[in-house]
């Protein structure tokens, strides 16, 4: 028992780093670039991504059994666009202008390959226990992905950082203004910092490899 | 009905607010399958053919059963909490009725397509389509307009992913260092071409 704790924590673990579903395995990509122009669109869709993945792996794990393998991903699709409907309607009622600000990329959480990914690999195979860490940190990897690139995007094209409720100014903005990296909260602004932060990842990765070889 | 109305639609649905490039939906096709400029094409037909396919379905039942259901149980839009899961549901199953007519009449297009086909059903581009018809004014009111937003869609999905084909083909003679070999210089690319596409801000609508 004391080892299978040991193993889900371990599982919890690798979803933050190890396996991080957006810096490493490279899943999500389409909110990851779309809702990462300030720190707070980025925390409110990690906390939806959270919410749907616990209870999408939830499910899954519970009805394991039941579930014909030929028809599975569709069960799967079903059971996680019925949370979305759950956590869009939460998020219109409690946060919202920022729901209205992540527009269609709540619903689109439906087609996000992270949870069907989790889903097919660990949760219509292992327990309760064990894909309930899984979801969470594959959730809380996926929200510290999306939270460093908002913050890094926010901070150069804004000079300020947004969290729901309030907002910090790190400049004034007087002074900020003429300086200001406009483009890395527009489009392009997604794809460098995505494709940097990347780059990075990989550059340490391969030093460590090398490093323990 | 004016031309120019629906010109200017499709200007905006392709060039403005290209799907990929600054809308962000189709992301993972297009990092994905951009390889070669030949699959990228056929990704891009596909995904233009399901696209408006669905976005023309999708608007048919939310104007056409949800609605006046809802209606009739006292509130039009008492039953738009099933949108979600009926638009997923519709695009689901329009892929295996695309895919299974494809063999049985064209069988030609369906060599061609048949690899991406089921690919297309956790393609976000077509969720993402059917969400934005929804979610406007504009076309919530008008099925042609709809249909030439969906169909322009699919058309800029298909110039991204064949132009980001075409750069990678050449990417493969050059040196790129070695960190950002795969994904991340894919991404740069991306961020160049997202730039000229920025271009086309101000035209259409």
């Amino acid at each position: 028992m004391a080892e299978e704790n040991g193993s889900n924590l371990q599982q919890f673990v690798d979803g933050i780093i190890k396996n991080n579903p957006v810096l490493v395995q490279l899943l999500g990509m389409c909110p990851t670039l779309a809702v990462t122009n300030s720190v707070d669109n980025a925390l409110v869709m990690g906390a939806a991504v959270i919410f749907v993945l616990v209870m999408s792996n939830m499910v899954t794990s519970l009805f394991r059994h039941l579930i014909q393998p030929h028809v599975r991903i569709l069960v799967f699709t079903l059971t996680i666009a019925t949370f979305v409907t759950i956590a869009d309607l939460v998020l219109k009622a409690y946060v919202f202008e920022v729901s209205k600000k992540l527009g269609p990329f709540v619903p689109l959480i439906i087609v996000n390959c992270i949870i069907i990914a989790r889903a097919e690999v660990v949760a219509s195979r292992s327990g309760l226990l064990r894909s309930l860490a899984d979801a969470l940190g594959c959730g809380l990897g996926f929200t510290l992905a999306l939270t460093l690139l908002g913050l890094v995007r926010e901070v150069l094209g804004a000079g300020s950082i947004t969290l729901p409720g309030w907002r910090i100014l790190l400049c004034d903005p007087k002074v900020f203004e003429p300086h200001a990296w406009v483009i890395m909260i527009m489009p392009p602004g997604a794809f460098l910092t995505l494709g940097v932060v990347i780059g990075i990842i990989t550059q340490i990765r391969m030093r460590s490899a090398r490093g323990g070889a | 009905m004016d031309i120019g109305v629906l010109i200017g639609i499709f200007i905006g649905a392709a060039l403005v607010n290209n799907f990929v490039l600054s809308t962000f939906l189709g992301i993972c096709p297009f990092l994905g399958v951009s390889r070669k400029v030949d699959m990228a094409f056929g990704m891009g037909c596909a995904v233009t053919f399901v696209m408006t396919i669905s976005g023309i379905v999708t608007w048919l039942i939310v104007h056409g059963i949800l609605t006046p259901i809802g209606a009739w149980l006292g509130n039009p839009e008492s039953l738009y909490f099933l949108k979600y899961v009926t638009f997923i549901m519709v695009i689901a199953s329009m892929v295996q009725l695309v895919e299974m007519y494809l063999r049985k009449f064209f069988p030609s297009l369906y060599t061609a397509f048949g690899v991406f086909l089921p690919l297309i059903t956790t393609n976000c581009a077509i969720l993402g389509a059917c969400l934005l018809i929804d979610m406007n004014e504009i076309y919530r009111a008008s099925l042609l307009k709809s249909t030439v937003f969906a169909f322009a869609g699919g058309i800029g999905f298909m110039m991204a992913i064949t132009i980001m084909a075409g750069i990678r083909e050449h990417l493969r003679f050059s040196d790129v260092p070695k960190a950002l070999r795969g994904p991340a210089i894919t991404l740069l690319t991306a961020c160049i071409l997202s730039l000229a596409f920025m271009g086309f801000a101000g035209m259409g609508k």
